[in-house]
């Protein structure tokens, strides 16, 4: 943050006041697209760091990624039905190991990434075929999680 | 987890905007996520069934469901729910638990009978969720079966008699005199007479002239429950016609146990009745008919007329239980009288369940309110009729001896 200086330092307040403020609203409500809208402001708050922060790769991505993942697990867990279940203590643990290998997985597939950024691959536009290609595979997914629509909660 | 997919995208096209792999980094997670989740995606295939213990319960008992579970694939988290009705409830439901493919999960639920009523039980919503908390699976299995929730009888150790009884043999002492065991008085012998029957003590202290001893005879007696069903007064889960059904329930029980002959009369919107019998099955009968009564919205002028002549035998013992809020019940009730039945009312009485304001116009309309049942009460006195007002918490014996002690120093009124 000491990185980024006058408006930009204003905007980032903004972004993640506002992230923060749609994630409480959203949790508070049981509303799950305010937890989506602020998931979404406190990765703008993280991309404009990067746009006018320092030209270094960040080596603390891995951890920013777990957190991340961990925060928008946890925020759709509490968004869940709440009913009074009667659940076996085997199935909370089970939830809880679950939810900490994908946020170890997250931070792998992370460090994977920064390793690989920080590879020497040669051109820029193959680099940036590959980047196409997975925003299209992104988009992809959204439209294949839309079409099973019927199976999502 | 709709959102994961979009995030993933806007991440890794911000990562090629500003060309920082950081941002890729941070939003791959969700994009592998959600295509693991969608890879991984099985319809668990589900076998629901339910089983009770019970199909009949009295109110304030407990029915056991065990309920068996089995998928053909895993499932991480399996959610089961058995919809109750409203008048059930049960503990430890819904139920969470983690199934392997090809295994059976079995619960036992325990459910308390709250009110009485017939329900349809055995509604089974079940939920399915993957490993990664991604995707959903629902499905509804209707295992419903039947259940009878019987209304809790209060015991009674006596009841209203009527004026008259009936010819048939019974447990009541007759007010006649004829055949029977109670002594009821002496007369002078008359040809005819049985020997056994001359009181021999009497006889020699009146000088040689013989007197023979009468005694009242051992008959049944007819009693019509009349059940008000136009309105009633409730709060939450009680209400004035819960009390009715449960005095109704207990009086039922006991008259049949005394060999009467006993009937009902659903007066309300719906009309339902069923003609004086005796015997076990009778209770059944009466109390399967209890569990159908329930207030049904009518506008439509009803009075005595509309019953069956069979309904209401002559020299019936009728006891009425009413709110007193509808015209046409107090009407009808009125009407009954006059046509010289043997009539008693048992008001459950509205009053606890209602709620009076604290501004003065409503309180002058609670007062009002108050003074016409008072002038109501009156009325049906003057014309012989007992009124007590019983409310939840007072046991029915106690209207039943106020009842008896009326009717010990009134005069009947023949209409």
């Amino acid at each position: 943050m000491p990185a980024v200086q006058g408006p930009l330092r204003v905007l980032l307040y903004v972004l993640g006041g506002a992230g923060l403020a749609s994630l409480a609203a959203g949790l508070t409500g049981a509303w799950s697209s305010p937890v989506g809208a602020g998931l979404a402001l406190l990765g703008a708050e993280y991309a404009v760091f990067f746009a006018a922060g320092p030209s270094g790769v960040d080596l603390w991505t891995p951890l920013y990624a777990a957190g991340f993942l961990l925060t928008a697990e946890l925020a759709y867990w509490s968004l869940e039905p709440r009913v009074p279940a009667w659940a076996e203590a085997a199935v909370l643990v089970r939830r809880l190991a679950v939810l900490l290998a994908c946020c170890a997985g997250a931070a792998a597939v992370a460090a994977a990434m920064i390793v690989a950024a920080g590879a020497s691959v040669g051109g820029g536009l193959g680099l940036e075929l590959v980047g196409i290609v997975a925003a299209v595979g992104a988009l992809m997914l959204v439209a294949a999680v839309a079409r099973i629509g019927g199976l999502l909660r | 987890m709709h959102a994961y997919p979009g995030l993933a995208a806007l991440g890794l096209i911000a990562a090629l905007a500003l060309g920082r792999p950081e941002l890729a980094a941070l939003a791959a997670p969700f994009a592998v996520l959600a295509a693991a989740a969608l890879a991984l995606a099985r319809e668990p295939r589900l076998r629901v069934s339910l089983d009770a213990d019970a199909e009949r319960r009295v109110e304030g008992g407990e029915v056991e469901l065990s309920l068996e579970l089995r998928s053909e694939e895993s499932v991480e988290r399996l959610t089961a729910l058995v919809s109750m009705p409203d008048g059930l409830e049960a503990d430890e439901n819904p139920v969470v638990t983690h199934l392997r493919g090809g295994d059976v999960f079995e619960h036992e639920l325990r459910v308390r009978c709250a009110r009485w009523g017939g329900y349809q039980l055995g509604e089974v919503i079940v939920r399915a969720d993957d490993l990664l908390g991604f995707l959903s699976y629902e499905e509804s299995f209707d295992r419903r079966r039947p259940l009878k929730v019987y209304p809790a009888a209060e015991p009674l150790a006596s009841v209203l008699r009527p004026l008259e009884t009936q010819v048939f043999t019974g447990n009541q002492v007759a007010r006649v005199r004829a055949e029977g065991i109670e002594f009821a008085d002496l007369r002078p012998y008359v040809a005819g007479d049985r020997v056994r029957k001359i009181n021999w003590r009497v006889s020699a202290r009146h000088g040689g002239a013989l007197w023979v001893n009468q005694a009242h005879p051992e008959r049944n007696s007819d009693v019509v429950l009349f059940l008000d069903t136009f309105v009633e007064a409730r709060r939450g889960a009680v209400g004035t016609l819960d009390l009715a059904v449960r005095a109704a329930a207990s009086l039922t029980a006991h008259y049949l146990r005394e060999k009467d002959r006993v009937g009902l009369v659903s007066f309300g919107g719906v009309l339902n009745w069923l003609t004086v019998a005796t015997g076990p099955v009778q209770v059944y009968r009466i109390v399967d008919s209890l569990l159908d009564s329930e207030i049904a919205l009518s506008y439509v002028w009803k009075d005595i007329d509309v019953l069956p002549p069979r309904t209401l035998p002559p020299r019936a013992l009728v006891i009425a239980l009413s709110p007193l809020l509808d015209e046409r019940a107090t009407g009808a009730l009125a009407d009954l009288r006059a046509r010289g039945f043997d009539l008693s009312v048992i008001e459950v009485s509205p009053l606890p369940f209602m709620d009076v304001g604290l501004e003065p116009l409503e309180q002058l309309a609670f007062r009002l309110f108050q003074l016409r049942r008072d002038a109501l009460r009156s009325r049906y006195r003057s014309m012989g009729v007992p009124v007590v007002e019983w409310r939840e918490g007072v046991p029915l014996r106690a209207a039943i001896e106020e009842v008896n002690a009326f009717r010990r120093h009134a005069r009947v009124v023949r209409g």
